[in-house]
């Protein structure tokens, strides 16, 4: 029997993870010697060791786990586009800006002329850092929402509508980050009166606290972020939602249209 | 249901037109590079079945089974070039990964952590491509073939088997467990891994 085919027949243990730590140590040390039939022996092996796993009960993940997973995947995707959009803008910036100073220098009686191209190159220049600052806005509030919905810390918040016409919406509640409410075949307010959230406090007599407006788009459908909520969560009986002229109240105005408990 | 209808409000990079076809798992893997949402979720729908199966096995417990099977996909999708299609099958390789993750938290809880640490910090190598007497069998049919060779087995040569993959315990903490002699458990684990061989061999 030669070295190799010693080591051999620990192959497929080894690759089973079930061999005492001096034979492990001594294994890969022949390996690192860089044989090549127990290099080849144990790509073999890993494979059929991978088969065990039909071995496990057949077994379901849940819809939450999809849709969590789908949900940070989206964000991230979403966080990179928008990095790549909003780095290249200062490269061309940049560029644009210092061939038009050079211009000034070297063409200084263009400059009437001058002036308004930098007006123009201004302008986009401001437009140009607006939507940068957009696209970084809304990749925090992307960020923040994943972490909202992903994190085991928030709590699920069903609210329950007052009427079997209506969809029935849920929030999510991170102590740390804010609330997430979100819904869709939402009918859309009348007019320009719009959706408002609230909190409703558990102290005795507590009046509801105004939170922010919403309107549903086209189709239905919004997701608000309340990154900074007016109230902890401990303190909270509810979240409701009521129909509200433009602009929201600073007392609800109407029925609650949704309501969640907060256990 | 309300992560699955924000799901579904989602207008993302994912929202482009699905296509029909059928595309291999390796493709969608390299789809994965250009941070396509789309491969991602066909890859889950595939194999998240036989993932969770495996952690929830190891595991024991159905919440803590799905934060590792977060995890193996979170790092797919961040890492996909990891997986190198040239050398092997996409399938074992994410089982691996998938196992070495959910022995990870067993870890946490045991104290077995310092024999399995090297081997379970990074991501699993590459599982060659399937020995030449292994055929495309399809999963139903893999599931039955693995099923019934390890039911041929001695009782004792499956439960030894079993208890080093879904628990990653060793030789010597099987022997303990089993209260049998460090050598008998070794060759029932060496002779029925030969015996499981042998078997797909034969069924090629």
């Amino acid at each position: 029997m030669t070295n190799g085919d010693q080591f051999r027949e620990l192959i497929e243990v080894y690759a089973l993870g079930a061999l005492d730590p001096q034979e492990r140590a001594s294994l890969e040390a022949h390996l690192a010697e860089g044989c090549v039939e127990c290099a080849k022996a144990l790509d073999d092996a890993r494979w059929l060791i991978s088969q065990l796993a039909y071995l496990a009960p057949e077994a379901q993940p849940s819809d939450m786990l999809r849709g969590r997973l789908l949900q940070t995947i989206r964000a991230e995707a979403r966080a990179g586009k928008s990095a790549e959009r909003s780095s290249a803008i200062p490269f061309w910036m940049w560029g644009a800006i210092a061939a038009l100073l050079l211009f000034t220098v070297y063409q200084t009686w263009e400059v009437t002329k001058l002036g308004k191209n930098i007006d123009d190159v201004n302008n986009r220049s401001a437009a140009a850092i607006a939507e940068r600052s957009k696209l970084q806005q809304q990749l925090e509030t992307a960020q923040r929402e994943a972490v909202i919905l992903t994190d085991p810390k928030s709590v699920m918040i069903p609210m329950v509508a007052d009427s079997k016409s209506m969809p029935k919406l849920e929030a999510m509640w991170h102590a740390k980050m804010g609330i997430v409410v979100a819904g869709r075949e939402v009918p859309m307010p009348s007019g320009n009166r719009t959706l408002q959230l609230w909190l409703i406090p558990k102290a005795k007599d507590g009046k509801p606290i105004p939170s922010l407006t919403l309107r549903p788009d086209a189709e239905g459908k919004f997701v608000l972020l309340v990154a900074n909520p007016p109230d902890a969560m401990e303190a909270t009986k509810a979240l409701a939602i009521t129909e509200e002229p433009a602009g929201g109240s600073t007392q609800p105005t109407t029925k609650p249209i949704w309501v969640g408990s907060i256990s | 249901m309300f992560l699955a209808l924000l799901a579904s409000l989602g207008v993302g990079p994912d929202s482009t037109p699905r296509s029909n076809d059928v595309l291999p798992d390796a493709t969608l893997v390299q789809s994965l590079l250009q941070r396509d949402v789309n491969s991602f979720e066909q890859l889950y729908d595939r194999h998240s079945r036989t993932v969770y199966a495996l952690v929830l096995r190891i595991l024991q417990q159905a919440a803590t089974a799905e934060e590792v099977v977060q995890d193996v996909f979170l790092q797919l999708w961040r890492n996909a070039a990891a997986y190198d299609a040239q050398r092997g099958p996409f399938v074992p390789w994410l089982l691996t990964l998938a196992r070495n993750r959910a022995l990870d938290h067993l870890r946490l809880k045991s104290e077995r952590q310092r024999r399995r640490e090297e081997q379970t910090d990074e991501l699993p190598p590459v599982v060659a491509a399937p020995p030449e007497y292994e055929k495309e069998l399809d999963e139903r049919r893999r599931v039955e073939k693995v099923r019934s060779l390890m039911g041929g087995l001695l009782p004792q040569q499956k439960r030894a088997i079993e208890l080093a993959y879904f628990e990653g315990l060793s030789h010597s903490e099987i022997a303990d467990k089993l209260k049998e002699p460090l050598g008998t458990v070794k060759s029932w684990i060496r002779n029925g891994l030969l015996r499981l061989k042998e078997g797909l061999q034969t069924a090629s």
